[in-house]
């Protein structure tokens, strides 16, 4: 008898369980189907690409590893690899250390007028389409009519010819990303610098530490996570950077500016390799992937949790 | 501060130790006078391509590109503006733009807005082990995704068409992620009071969830706006005629104009693009900068 009443909960909780099954799986369901045919499928997909050799045209050809094998032969993949990494490196030094020094800056009692001019100027550019901007600098960068070269001349440097010397077109590159993206990094240690307490700085400036102490021993540490991940995001972001090298320099000139994921859009939408360019896709997906999983380490380690 | 000193006890030691203090005080201020000034420099570099970019737009082709740059045009000119519709179809691009930025920022926001509230207010079986998939999907670059998508599309017959553009851009993983960890931040009783009153799961999402959700629903819609709005990589593969096109994919149609005539031309339509952002930037400043500080943080 007294099992009863057992019986009867758990057939009940078993229908509020199916029943809150199926509201889960009908809440996710647009979102599920969606991301299967347009993430998931299409990821499965470029794995399986990249045992083909396919112009899109001929039939598809199994290739096994091949698209691998030549991927190590292959000196532009290298080259490609050499430009973006220095990009990357270049970007993340540049965006961090200038945006610390920004967001450090506009973070003090300043007047207000100075901080709003401040503010919006260093974040608007982050609001325009890369496609303007690249336009845009390809003008100001204009050996013959750009406003660049001839201020630097009036102050009686001679610019190097920006964007068609191998030695200074990837460096050009770097300038104008830096000017477009670094509203974001501003932005997000802006917003990491605001969650330091007022109080740490009181109790340290009592303690007779200097405002550069401060800075090292106050701000940084508790920076520290805010620090980490915007080195992340801008390095997967600079990883994985297109746009500039397709519409400003088409990776020239002589490749010092071929990214790699201009490589793969090359191979893929020019040449018609799409084997070969998901077998590429896929080498910018390790990275990203292995950079993402040490951030994650990294956070894990400073939150003790999530 | 420089009171201080004096307030305390008016005696010989507290002037001493004041006195330090007060210099203190003055070099800071003079500190943060020279740094208001680097500051403003900083900011002027920051905008001169943009100030130059606008001032040429409405200069006459004649004056224009001249050194040094006359940064007050004399009389200013909207001429190069009537010329840009010769060069390309802009009016049709910004349609295009709103109407690929609108569908993928409803879309992605109603199945985040779902998903996320699943997440977060419903247990059912394989929840957990879907996320963690979604979550991991974070780390998939679209450049290894779009090549497969690029196959798809061609055989559906949707390259050169706006849907190979907003479709995929309807799912957001980055979106049901970030609208989960809100919710979960919004307190159970209210909800779960609306349950015992009788109230299913859409009501609940609607009329409770996402009224106190509204910081984060605005944050997501600038985010994802202006992702699609500004979007090039991807529209530059699937869209290939001049009427299909999106603005910044358009835009870059107009390179081959560069050094020759009608570069005041390609201002004045770099400027069109960049201008409505400009305005509503300053109005919005706020919302754009909180949505680019919250996306990021929690990202």
């Amino acid at each position: 008898m007294s099992s009863a009443p057992v019986a009867v909960s758990t057939v009940r909780r078993r229908g509020i369980e199916g029943r809150s099954n199926l509201a889960g799986w009908f809440f996710v369901s647009p979102a599920v189907l969606l991301f299967i045919v347009f993430i998931a499928g299409p990821f499965v997909a470029a794995m399986g690409l990249s045992l083909f050799s396919w112009d899109l045209l001929t039939p598809a050809r199994f290739v096994g590893m091949e698209n691998f094998t030549r991927l190590f032969g292959d000196a532009t993949v290298w080259l490609s690899l050499r430009n973006t990494f220095v990009f990357a490196f270049a970007s993340v030094v540049t965006h961090i250390v200038i945006g610390l020094a920004l967001a450090v800056a506009v973070n003090r009692p300043l007047h207000k007028v100075v901080q709003y001019v401040t503010r919006s100027a260093i974040f608007f550019p982050f609001l325009i389409s890369w496609a303007a901007v690249s336009l845009l600098w390809k003008y100001v960068l204009d050996p013959d009519f750009g406003i660049a070269s001839y201020y630097l001349g009036r102050i009686g440097i001679t610019p190097p010819n920006w964007l068609i010397d191998p030695q200074w077109a990837l460096p050009a590159l770097i300038g104008i990303d830096w000017w477009h993206t670094i509203g974001y990094t501003f932005v997000i240690l802006l917003a990491g610098l605001q969650t330091v307490p007022g109080i740490y700085h009181e109790a340290a400036k009592i303690d007779g530490a200097n405002a550069w102490q401060r800075f090292w021993h106050v701000t940084l540490p508790i920076m520290a996570p805010t620090l980490v991940f915007a080195m992340i995001i801008t390095f997967i972001g600079a990883f994985q950077i297109f746009e500039p090298m397709r519409i400003i320099t088409d990776g020239g000139p002589s490749d010092s500016t071929r990214s790699i994921v201009l490589y793969l859009y090359q191979q893929a939408f020019e040449s018609f390799q799409v084997g070969y360019a998901s077998t590429i896709a896929l080498v910018v997906f390790a990275i990203v992937m292995i950079v993402t999983l040490l951030q994650l380490r990294l956070s894990r380690r400073w939150m003790g949790h999530d | 501060m420089t009171e201080s000193g004096h307030s305390s006890g008016g005696g010989m030691t507290a002037r001493l130790v004041a006195a330090p203090r007060v210099r203190r005080g003055a070099r800071q201020k003079v500190g943060d006078i020279v740094l208001s000034v680097v500051l403003i420099v900083l900011s002027l570099f920051m905008i001169v391509p943009l100030v130059w970019l606008i001032t040429t737009s409405v200069t006459t082709r004649a004056e224009a590109f001249q050194l040094p740059p006359r940064w007050i045009p004399t009389p200013p000119t909207l001429a190069n503006y009537a010329e840009i519709n010769s060069l390309i179809p802009i009016g049709r691009m910004a349609l295009n733009s709103l109407i690929v930025s609108v569908l993928a920022t409803a879309g992605a926001l109603l199945t985040s807005t779902l998903a996320a509230y699943a997440f977060s207010r419903i247990r059912f079986r394989g929840g957990n082990t879907l996320f963690s998939v979604l979550l991991a999907a974070l780390m998939v670059p679209v450049q290894l995704t779009v090549i497969p998508l690029f196959i798809l599309m061609r055989t559906l017959g949707l390259v050169d068409n706006l849907a190979a553009v907003w479709l995929p851009a309807t799912v957001n993983v980055f979106g049901i992620f970030f609208l989960r960890q809100y919710f979960a931040s919004i307190p159970r009783d209210l909800d779960e009071a609306a349950r015992i009153d009788g109230a299913g799961h859409l009501r609940i999402l609607f009329q409770i969830m996402l009224p106190l959700a509204m910081p984060a629903l605005s944050a997501l819609t600038i985010f994802l706006f202006e992702a699609t709005w500004n979007n090039y990589f991807w529209p530059s593969i699937f869209l290939q005629s001049n009427e299909q096109m999106t603005l910044p994919v358009g835009l870059v149609q107009l390179q081959g104009a560069v050094g020759g005539g009608p570069a005041v031309v390609v201002f004045a339509a770099i400027t069109a693009v960049v201008l409505p952002v400009l305005i509503l930037f300053l109005i919005f400043q706020r919302s754009f900068v909180e949505s680019i500080a919250s996306t990021g943080l929690k990202a």
